[in-house]
């Protein structure tokens, strides 16, 4: 403590002063919980916890869905008729049969259930009134994936088999077992021509808007194909043809021709656009509030004006550790997604299966752009923080701020949006659009640069303007925030960094 | 009370030092109206004055945190509006709200800005460890600054202030908040200090502090100083003994003549 002791003998450069801010505000700000929460902990955690969540929800549902009693009503026109053994068929899934192969045909007869003019009663179920015909299977392990299926003796027309499915919303409370109005309606008919197209034969009516009907629905098209198909193989020997020279008996659903890597793609391009936006700016928020609005309130802000270097070092420093703050979230969540993305589609997706590849190419393509962009996030963040004077006064300073940036991101899931010149220089819009497009593979040389340019001239004024607002002196020396008026007349005065 | 280095060149000059401002509340403010201050090297010097005087905006714009609106001010010999990188360098700044970081230990409050002073490698570790048993600092010097008592603190940011050994001391209420015993360790710092030829400048109100350290006393009001000297000089010309008697005099002989110089 004497002084004996050298004082420095020379000054630290202003970039070595802004690399020495910047590496003490990371470590002092991922000491704090909340930073580290959203820098690193939510862009790891938020997939593998959205997949917990989606998995969760997808297995209560399917859960209650497999619980769900449901009923079917089937009739036919007056040219056709029920074909023998439909009502068992469907009443029946591939599981319950499998188990009950080798097992006494289940309580509600089979033999009986073949006429379609026979009334028959299904086991559990009561009887039904003269004119219909109610069977009910379940299996004998347990009651999952329940269908009961009436069968309407009388023929029905179109109107009329309406008015039987409409017979269940007039239920405030849906009816159980086997008892009741259908939740959907199977109406055969005969055969008609529409336009040049065959018309399947049969009708499946349902409700959209009604979750039972829509367990009915999925129920019936699971077991009406292997259905359709023995009666198809059955007619065709009886009649000596060959199976496959009779028209089926239900149209088959049209297919997605997209390749699988093309449809990841398309959703990559969808989402991850408005992701890296998103995370950057949450990976930024934290950062730029504790370093401008926390320091205030912690009363460091003089200790930080004493650094014997340059104001503009300072400034930068935190601009800088706020920048790498957002690379960092943003690099996480692209990783988790990178690792998650297809177990993420494939649950949201039904039976349809994306491959989810990380252009690794595009991405290298993106990365200046990112960069650039989180150089003008997080000039913007910490700019107006830094009018802040609490902690909490920054926090809502940013939630709007957080707003620009968002709703502006969403113009990456537009269809038919593209990247035009013009559209280079529209901050947010500009870097989302070049994001999609890079990310489907198109080359843009044009839109590319002028997108680099116009993002490295907001980052050049964002942080222009930030370090004006950082600099001013009733950062440290005012417990007052800063309005609009004083911002506006810090901007036009003549500013010299201390 | 030792007495100056008469001869020696003035460690803090200040000239016609002035500062305005507008507080949306209370419209154009000056809290400085031409104050002029000479402080030598191995000297303390005490500034005293009732709240809101312009104590610490003087002391604010030595430590180049403030701008002066007019006015000059140098320290060690360096202009604090032409250079105020270089004066930072050869100011030790201490007051009741500079804060530590309170994430970084004390250990590494020290490295950090021992750094930003040109320092490193071995010669800096060994400084920190000078200083910290100095302070006696080392079973807490890898604490975090917000787990340490009142007292560790101070010692902390006293270690900090002197870290690159400044020739100036600037410390603004530096006894305020404290418990006793450490107030008297920030009186005995102050002492040595001067022994060992710094100069310091320091703003208190409390009048005991200043009758047993100060060299020299500035009494300050309405952002002008209102008289300087040695507590002797400034009872032989008001006829007083004690400080706050001398001060009331002042400030009426003020009021009365507007003749700020005592």
């Amino acid at each position: 403590m004497t002084r004996s002791s050298p004082r420095a003998p020379t000054r630290v450069s202003t970039w070595r002063a802004t690399w020495i801010v910047t590496r003490k505000e990371l470590v002092a700000t991922f000491r704090d919980k909340q930073t580290t929460l959203y820098t690193i902990i939510v862009p790891i955690a938020l997939y593998p916890f959205l997949f917990w969540a989606i998995l969760q929800g997808a297995l209560f549902v399917q859960g209650r869905a497999e619980h769900t009693e449901v009923r079917l009503g089937v009739a036919a026109t007056s040219d056709a008729h029920v074909p023998a053994g439909l009502p068992r068929a469907l009443r029946h899934d591939a599981s319950a049969r499998a188990s009950t192969a080798s097992r006494p045909a289940p309580v509600g007869g089979s033999s009986s259930a073949e006429s379609p003019t026979t009334n028959t009663t299904g086991g559990d179920a009561p009887a039904r009134p003269s004119d219909d015909v109610t069977s009910t299977v379940t299996s004998e392990d347990d009651r999952l994936a329940v269908l009961h299926v009436t069968t309407r003796t009388e023929p029905l027309d179109d109107a009329g088999a309406r008015a039987w499915l409409g017979e269940s919303k007039d239920r405030v409370v849906p009816a159980h077992g086997g008892e009741g109005p259908p939740d959907a309606v199977l109406l055969l008919h005969g055969p008609r021509e529409v336009g040049d197209a065959p018309d399947p034969g049969a009708d499946l009516l349902y409700d959209s808007t009604a979750s039972r009907s829509q367990i009915a629905k999925r129920r019936v098209a699971a077991r009406l194909p292997a259905f359709a198909d023995s009666l198809r193989a059955e007619s065709a020997a009886a009649m000596g043809y060959e199976p496959s020279s009779l028209q089926p008996f239900l149209m088959e659903e049209g297919k997605d021709v997209a390749a699988e890597e093309r449809g990841g793609g398309f959703f990559l391009s969808l989402i991850l656009p408005m992701l890296l936006v998103i995370m950057t700016v949450i990976g930024a928020f934290y950062p730029a509030v504790d370093f401008t609005a926390g320091e205030r309130e912690r009363n460091t802000s003089e200790t930080t004006a004493l650094l014997p270097v340059p104001r503009r070092a300072v400034h930068q420093g935190k601009i800088l550790a706020v920048c790498a703050c957002a690379v960092l979230a943003t690099s996480l969540n692209l990783l988790a997604l990178g690792l998650s993305a297809e177990h993420l589609l494939h649950m949201l997706g039904e039976g349809r299966e994306l491959k989810v590849v990380l252009p690794i190419g595009a991405l290298l393509s993106i990365a200046p752009l990112a960069l650039l962009f989180s150089f003008f996030v997080s000039a913007v963040l910490t700019g107006v923080a830094a009018l802040a004077r609490t902690f909490k006064e920054g926090q809502a300073l940013l939630g709007p701020v957080q707003l620009v940036f968002i709703f502006p991101a969403m113009a990456g899931a537009i269809p038919g949006l593209e990247l035009t010149p013009g559209l280079c220089f529209v901050p947010v819009v500009n870097v989302v659009l070049a994001f999609r497009s890079l990310l489907k593979g198109q080359s843009m040389p044009l839109e590319y640069t002028l997108t680099a340019l116009s993002l490295l001239l907001f980052a050049v004024a964002a942080v222009w303007i930030a370090l004006r607002v950082l600099s001013r002196e009733s950062l440290v020396s005012s417990g007052k925030s800063m309005g609009l008026a004083d911002l506006v007349s810090l901007l036009r005065s003549k500013g010299a960094s201390r | 009370m030792s007495g100056p280095n008469d001869m020696a060149a003035p460690a803090i000059e200040a000239r016609g030092l002035t500062k305005s401002y507008v507080d949306p509340q209370r419209g154009r403010v000056e809290a400085l109206r031409g104050l002029d201050l000479t402080c030598r090297a191995g000297e303390i010097f005490g500034l005293l004055g009732p709240n809101g005087a312009g104590k610490t905006t003087t002391l604010r714009i030595l430590a180049t945190i403030l701008a002066p609106t007019s006015g000059t001010a140098r320290v060690a010999g360096v202009d604090v509006s032409a250079d105020p990188l270089e004066a930072r360098r050869r100011i030790g700044f201490l007051s009741g709200t500079t804060g530590l970081y309170p994430r970084l230990t004390a250990r590494e409050t020290l490295r950090y800005f021992g750094t930003l002073h040109g320092l490193g490698g071995d010669a800096l570790e060994a400084r920190i460890d000078e200083l910290m048993d100095a302070f006696s600092m080392k079973e807490y010097a890898d604490g975090r600054c917000e787990a340490l008592s009142t007292g560790q603190k101070q010692k902390v940011s006293i270690a900090r202030a002197v870290l690159h050994d400044p020739p100036v001391l600037i410390l603004d209420e530096p006894t305020t908040g404290l418990d006793i015993i450490a107030s008297g360790a920030m009186i005995e710092f102050i002492e040595a200090a001067r022994g060992r030829g710094t100069c310091v400048l320091f703003s208190t109100h409390v009048l005991s502090e200043a009758e047993r350290l100060c060299d020299r006393i500035g009494l300050i009001d309405h952002g002008r100083l209102l008289a300087t000297g040695t507590l002797d000089e400034l009872a032989a010309a008001t006829g007083h003994e004690w400080l706050d008697d001398i001060f009331r005099t002042l400030t009426e002989r003020v009021r009365a003549t507007g003749d700020v110089r005592a």
